[in-house]
């Protein structure tokens, strides 16, 4: 045989995680790629983690106490387990591998005698990669590569740090990064390719140490590095970082290039596709690392190098960590005192934890620790501040979520930072720090506030212009877009209706449109949700006569909050059942709205006094306002402390009281949170308060979840997921199915159905920025001005032709506010031609006024 | 009138019968108000078909009417009618009474909350025949130990680990959660799946009484039926020393929101199950001569339970990674156990464990006061009692790293001086002490502690 690649070829390190390892198809790609590497020219080094899980159970042979029988049992598994793999491989059992499954099992007995000794502990941690390894070997020399084993240990050679703790010198070690020349020559005339076992190194003596966390990217890296190699290679279930956690932030963009740096700080502040211990080995050799994903080995990955361009001034990456604890550290006598912070870090240094952050002032001294294992194991916390209580005044804070903005050139983007600020809104940011690398800027906040905030912090960084997602020097597509099956494009009605709605706005503009059968096909939608033992139309939403009779005839009853609706429902539909949510009603109102047999929602404890006597032994709906209010903006949340709506948690008690002592009873909870709610899991949320509140007042036969179903309606909107919430709603009403469930949605099932018909006025243009001035305005959409909401526009004359301009589209009516869509993409536009402003159909006609004595849009059904 | 459609106006509560069918493990429990309907619970003991084993058939039968009788309960209280009507072979005195006992009691807090008083109205019809004694059944030497999700179980799971003993773990209904826990705990399981009768939702909607009810003494009936059908000599509950005591006295009459965990439930159903089902099947309680402390303290290090387990009452048992998703930190539960795991864990764990620190959260200041029991009475729930979460915030008063802390520099300030003379000895708090039920083979579970 042959040698493929030449004396001098340039080393490549590919790794491969514990998943890549467990299965024959899995090798056969590891094989594939290692084959594609070599035939382009490249002598290979593969990487490779021990068979997925494998590692956790070798830990659990040195955790749990386990018997001779069952030690055995263990390893006889193991054993099994990766004969079945070579079998799978169609390999006959190849002796390297069966030797080490020997010896680990020699190893596992000795467990009730050695369990505490770190040097057994390390040996019998490596096995799984020896295991591994030599398996993999063994396979790509069968698929006819010229393949050898590459023992690592003779390669990573631990290096000693002062203060290293005996566990630290067997299980978490560092290695040197300086290879020797002559070595990798003489390894380069042995093979084409070899494959290396990850995780572990050796001490002088040459007894095996363990890498610890991050163990096998780490291995690569530092081979990358020994073997002066041209590319590092870590392939994973992901092709590379992103700007974010896809699993929090779908609509993450993947970073093409980044430069060691700031890959470092992302992986530092909480990123968790590499391990931030990988980077320091190939930027201090210069190789460049890329990520790439085993699955999709098309996709272009990441690299990190030095190559980038410095020129792109961006957040690249927002990241987050869980578990900080604050130790905030206060004294009156600090002003200008001497040696303050040297006493107290002293303090800090005795107890072996390493400060990462730091925030001071005249008085106080705030740090941050991260929750390493000796911090959250071990009682040091205590031992510190006993200690620190002799200095100062000491309070912990926690736990804390930092969240850190990651890009070279952070200190120069302050001033786009705005829209993050109003993430924030009022919650207390514990810690502030920049850090004079100039590399992140982090924030420190209780971490059960923390919850969707990176999400929404993501998005005010592209909207404000932070972070630079239309650069593709740096940022490739978005996880959705890798990764995501597109959602199935619900075709807009008013596409198929085109014709006949520029007839309608050619006999009259402006006006409102209605598809009678997107209404239909949204009711069924909600209605194919099983949980949901009844359904209320909030009638607020469109109370248009035929859009109402349409909604009860597709099972829904009626959301009314003023007598004039329940007037109104009452005459347009006499048959449905009626339920009245007002808001601070006076008592002629709930007396008058009794008479049509509507259930009456209270929601202020003085009403059960005042209904008493004329309603003796009603049935009568709660509004409780859970305390944390949800939605699109300030204006539609309509839960916590500074709404208007409902009764406190703390009144529930009384109010159970009040309706036990004069006659009423409170048969139904009702919660509103908030309208445009995208999140699924919200649902379930209320759904479980509610619940936690009924077994308080055992009257209670239903629970009103509200509605709030958001429509996707600004372009980086994802949907929300109808399938899943009916999916949590069932899991808890499987649990909980003596309570009714009831919702009351209004926007869901009109907003989509409805359009607002306009015409240009005029066009004219100022200080380089274009206008187009409808006929219609806010007296006709109020929502635009109220809630800043984003409803789509298009020009429907000219529905085909390609966008030329750029301009706010906006009314009559002399309020700067009377802005129905800000600089949005239009083609040529003409006066006279017809503009479709879509998603009206909610909170639209119900909401127009006469303002500026300018008319009312007429409504149409089609 | 039909008695679903008005259940408040039923006179009679019939316990009509109850069947086991082998084919499907199933058994059907069957009751009726008046002449209405028939309300039919069912109990799946096992997947797969499962014959009741030779010679255990008069044992199964009994078991099988004392869980007929003792989940009746749910359906008695949605009317609280006037007469009781048990069908079959009349009741002996003893027996009666234990069931009248078990509903009086055991709807103590529902009465409470409902505004009724259920004394002397509550009568299982009995004759005077004596009942004859249940022999011996040579049931396999292992124990079925109930899975809750909270903390006590695990803690019964690991001391019966270390003193060796075979176990099963077992667990009624369908909670996710419980379910982690059992995984977790790499026991073997026994998933038991129990059918509320729908016909109560339906006596529910039309306005019945609802309310607590007490699930444990259903539980326990339920597992005395599988124990005999699996073959176990003994059940193994997680109770503690301060389930037994009283939240109020209302009027003359103890209210105990777990009156079913008390000792007086364990001595009378054990004593029951003795002498009427089986000679062997032991019944009892693993953490009886505990305090609610002493059990955060054998649970704290068992970190391989600290990332599933939940004793919030309110999560409703769905699983969830997030802390959150698992401690609604709202509910008496939650504050509790966060207050006796707190001397016994680090900080940053504990505060990992419930994602929150609910002690440096000021608006929860009534909420603590009632666990301390100064001003308002326990609350209606699990929760220890007030001197052990007095002993447990005194020893954080003295921790540098707690004492800053809202609730803690609130306890200092406010409550301590008041609490001068009184015994805030943690230690004291935390040694196993008491009256207690277990067997001998489990006599030095708690050495331990001592």
């Amino acid at each position: 045989m042959s040698f493929l690649t030449s004396d001098h070829a340039p080393w490549a390190v590919l790794k491969f995680g514990g998943t890549s390892v467990a299965t024959a198809p899995r090798w056969r790609t590891i094989a594939d790629l290692a084959r594609a590497r070599v035939e382009a020219g490249f002598r290979t080094v593969v990487v490779v983690s021990a068979v997925s899980g494998l590692t956790n159970r070798l830990q659990s042979l040195i955790d749990r106490d386990l018997s001779t029988a069952e030690l055995t049992a263990e390893t006889e598994a193991i054993r099994a387990q990766h004969l079945q793999l070579i079998a799978e491989l169609g390999l006959s059992p190849p002796a390297a591998p069966l030797g080490w499954l020997d010896r680990l099992a020699a190893l596992a007995q000795q467990a009730p005698q050695r369990r505490r000794d770190f040097r057994w502990q390390a040996e019998l941690l490596s096995m799984g990669e020896l295991i591994s390894s030599s398996l993999g070997a063994a396979y790509l020399a069968a698929t006819g590569l010229r393949c050898g084993w590459l023992d690592a240990r003779q390669w990573l050679k631990a290096e000693p740090r002062p203060n290293q703790s005996d566990w630290a010198r067997w299980l978490s070690v560092s290695c040197a990064t300086k290879g020797d020349p002559a070595r990798v020559s003489e390894l380069a005339a042995q093979a084409d390719c070899f494959v290396a076992p990850g995780f572990m190194g050796s001490d002088a003596d040459g007894a095996t140490c363990i890498l610890g966390r991050g163990g096998s990217d780490t291995s690569a890296a530092y081979l990358g590095a020994l073997l002066g190699a041209e590319r590092v290679e870590i392939w994973t279930d992901v092709a590379g970082m992103f700007s974010a956690d896809p699993r929090q932030v779908p609509k993450a963009r993947l970073l093409s290039r980044i430069d060691y740096a700031e890959a470092q700080e992302i992986a530092t502040t909480g990123g968790k596709v590499l391990h931030p211990r990988c980077i320091g080995p190939v930027r201090e050799a210069g190789v460049p690392m890329w990520i790439k994903d085993t699955q999709r080995p098309e996709l272009d990955g990441t690299v990190i190098g030095d190559e980038v361009a410095r020129d792109v001034l961006s957040v690249k990456a927002i990241s987050s960590r869980r578990g900080i604890m604050l130790v905030s550290m206060e004294t009156v006598g600090m002003w200008q005192q001497v040696g303050f912070l040297a006493d107290v870090f002293a303090q800090f240094k005795k107890h072996g934890l390493s400060v990462d952050m730091i925030g001071s002032s005249e008085t106080n001294v705030t740090i941050s620790l991260d929750p390493t294992e000796n911090l959250v194991n071990s009682n040091v916390l205590e031992a510190l501040c006993a200690d620190l209580a002799g200095v100062c005044r000491v309070k912990v804070i926690g736990p804390c979520t930092a969240i850190s903005l990651v890009g070279r050139g952070i200190r120069s983007l302050l001033g786009k930072l705005g829209p993050v600020w109003n993430v924030f809104g009022a919650m207390p940011i514990h810690l502030i720090s920049q850090s004079s690398n100039d590399l992140n800027l982090t924030f420190v906040v209780d971490e059960a506030r923390a919850d969707g905030l990176v999400p929404r912090i993501h998005e005010a960084l592209v909207k404000g212009g932070a972070l630079r997602a239309d650069d593709r020097r740096v940022f490739g597509p978005s996880w959705s877009e890798l990764y995501r099956s597109a959602p199935p494009v619900r075709p807009e009605w008013w596409r198929a209706r085109h014709a006949d709605l520029l007839r309608l706005a050619e006999e009259r503009s402006p006006r409102y449109v209605y598809h009678r059968d997107t209404i239909r096909e949204r009711a069924a939608e909600l209605r194919a949700i099983a949980a949901v033992d009844r359904w209320f139309y909030a009638t607020k939403a469109n109370a248009h006569p035929a859009v109402l009779r349409t909604i009860v005839e597709a099972g829904f009853d009626l959301e009314c909050v003023s007598p004039g609706e329940i007037d109104h429902a009452r005459a347009a539909c006499p048959d449905a059942r009626l339920l009245f949510t007002p808001n601070l009603a006076r008592r002629e109102d709930y007396l008058r709205v009794a008479d049509s047999g509507a259930l009456l929602t209270i929601e202020r404890l003085d009403s059960f006094a005042e209904l008493a006597a004329e309603l003796p032994g009603r049935d009568v709906s709660l509004r409780i306002d859970l305390g944390s209010g949800h939605g699109h903006h300030d204006k539609v949340r309509t839960g916590g402390a500074k709404s208007k709506f409902g009764i406190g948690v703390d009144q529930l008690g009384e109010a159970a009281r009040l309706a036990r002592d004069h006659g009423l009873r409170i048969a139904v909870l009702h919660a509103h949170l908030g309208s445009g709610i995208l999140d699924a899991a919200h649902f379930g949320r209320v759904y479980q308060e509610l619940l936690a509140l009924a077994e308080q007042v055992p009257s209670v036969r239903a629970l009103n979840i509200g509605g709030g179903f958001g429509i996707a309606a600004h372009p980086d909107d994802s949907a929300l997921d109808l399938a899943r919430v009916g999916e949590l709603l069932a899991t808890i009403k499987q649990a909980h199915p003596h309570y009714e469930l009831w919702m009351e949605p209004g926007r869901y099932l009109v907003a989509e159905a409805g359009v607002l018909l306009a015409r240009v006025n005029a066009i004219k243009q100022k200080y380089g920025r274009s206008f187009v001035g409808l006929d219609a305005g806010m007296h006709n959409l109020l929502r635009p001005a109220l809630y800043d909401a984003h409803h789509p526009i298009l020009n429907l004359t000219r529905l085909d032709e390609p966008d030329a301009i750029r301009a706010d589209i906006v009314g009559p009516i002399c309020e700067s506010s009377d802005v129905l869509g800000g600089e949005r993409e239009l083609p040529a536009t003409a006066p006279g031609d017809v503009f479709l402003i879509a998603q009206a159909g909610a909170y639209g006609a119900v909401m127009a006024s006469n303002y500026n004595r300018r008319a009312a849009a007429d409504e149409v059904l089609l | 009138m039909n008695p679903i459609e008005h259940p408040r106006a039923a006179q009679t509560f019939h316990f009509v019968r109850a069947d086991y069918d082998a084919a499907t493990a199933r058994a059907a429990l069957v009751y009726r108000f008046d002449d209405g309907p028939e309300l039919v619970e069912t109990i799946r003991f096992a997947e797969a078909a499962l014959a009741i084993p030779e010679g255990r058939e008069a044992a199964f039968a009994a078991a099988l009417r004392l869980l007929h009788l003792i989940a009746g309960i749910s359906y008695y209280k949605a009317a609280v009618p006037e007469r009781i009507a048990v069908a079959g072979v009349p009741l002996d005195a003893a027996f009666a009474h234990l069931l009248d006992d078990i509903y009086l009691h055991g709807l103590g807090e529902f009465a409470h909350r409902n505004g009724l008083d259920l004394r002397g109205r509550i009568r299982f019809p009995h004759d005077a025949h004596a009942a004859a004694a249940a022999p011996r059944l040579g049931l396999p030497r292992r124990t079925l130990v109930p899975i809750g999700g909270g903390k006590d179980s695990l803690v019964t799971v690991e001391l019966l680990r270390a003193a060796r003993e075979p176990m099963t773990a077992t667990w009624v209904g369908r909670s996710p959660l419980i379910a982690a826990c059992v995984e977790r705990s790499g026991l073997p399981a026994l998933n038991i799946d129990r059918q509320i009768s729908p016909l109560l939702f339906e006596m529910n909607r039309h306005g019945a009484w609802n309310g607590h009810i007490p699930v444990t003494a259903i539980n326990s009936a339920i597992l005395v039926c599988a124990a005999v059908l699996h073959g176990f000599d003994a059940i193994a509950f997680s109770n503690e020393r301060s389930a037994s005591s009283a939240n109020l006295v209302h009027d003359g009459f103890a209210v105990n929101h777990q009156w079913s965990k008390g000792i007086d439930f364990e001595r009378a159903f054990r004593t029951h199950v003795a002498t009427r089902v089986a000679a062997d099947l032991d019944y009892f309680s693993a953490l009886r001569p505990l305090s609610e402390l002493a059990v955060t303290r054998l649970f704290a290090p068992l970190a391989q339970y600290h990332d599933v387990f939940s004793s919030c009452n309110r999560n409703f048992r769905i699983l969830g990674d997030q802390p959150a998703e698992r401690w609604c930190g709202h509910c008496p539960k939650c504050h509790f156990v966060f207050l006796a795991l707190s001397p016994f864990l680090p900080k940053t764990r504990l505060v990992a464990i419930f994602g929150r620190n609910l002690l440096d959260d000021g608006a929860l200041a009534a909420d603590f006061d009632a666990l301390l029991e100064v001003g308002a009475h326990k609350p209606f729930e699990c929760v220890g009692e007030g001197r052990e979460s007095r002993a447990a915030l005194a020893a954080l008063a003295e921790r540098a790293e707690w004492r800053e802390d809202a609730l803690v520099a609130r306890f200092r300030e406010r409550i301590l001086p008041m609490l001068e003379g009184r015994d805030l000895d943690l230690a004291a708090l935390t040694t196993a002490d008491g009256p207690h039920f277990l067997p001998p083979r489990l006599a030095r579970i708690f050495d331990a502690l001592r």
